[in-house]
């Protein structure tokens, strides 16, 4: 891999979002009540998207945005789903 | 030049999600927590998809990145709003 300007800055965004991908882990094992755990799931889920969106610059394909398209909207009815289901279930 | 503007975009993005998830750590209540991570997130994919959009630089991926965009500008306030109801309702229901 050459050492462009771009490279260099793909390697530093990665380097970026897996310790915010390590740090709402964190969250995601110490949150307190489970609605914490919701709200760090939604933030892996935007962490995740945002990795994908770096890889498909550094391999140059432009297919992986479909992938982004679909994550973005599994992520909304997860979040939505778990959030209403936690008060039905009473 | 165009190098140069989609690495600034791409670095700042990255920037944005790195803070929204250290103030999901660092707070110390569920409402503060979803006040830095839904608007911070948010901006940040806005600035990730706006590097990738403009390295691509072709007419479906610019159609593709206002459709991600809208639905994550759309939906990420009713993912926030459905959470903080749900944890309301949890409270109040644990006090009766």
């Amino acid at each position: 891999m050459e050492s462009t300007l771009l490279n260099i800055v793909l390697l530093i965004s990665f380097a970026l979002l897996l310790s915010a991908l390590g740090i709402s882990l964190l969250r995601l094992i110490k949150g307190p009540t489970i609605s914490d755990r919701i709200v760090a799931m939604d933030l892996i889920a935007s962490i995740t998207m945002g990795i994908i969106l770096v890889y498909s610059v550094l391999i140059k394909e432009s297919m992986y945005f479909d992938i982004v398209i679909i994550l973005s909207l599994v992520s909304f009815i997860s979040t939505v789903a778990i959030s209403t289901y936690l008060n039905r279930k009473k | 030049m165009k190098d140069l503007v989609i690495s600034i975009l791409i670095l700042l993005g990255s920037v944005f999600i790195l803070i929204s998830s250290i103030g999901l750590l660092r707070f110390n209540d569920l409402f503060s927590r979803m006040h830095a991570t839904t608007k911070a997130t948010s901006f940040g994919i806005l600035l990730l998809i706006a590097g990738v959009g403009l390295f691509y630089s072709t007419g479906i991926i610019w159609f593709k990145a206002a459709i991600v965009v809208i639905f994550i500008y759309l939906t990420a306030p009713l993912a926030a709003h459905a959470i903080a109801k749900s944890f309301d309702e949890k409270r109040q229901n644990d006090e009766d």
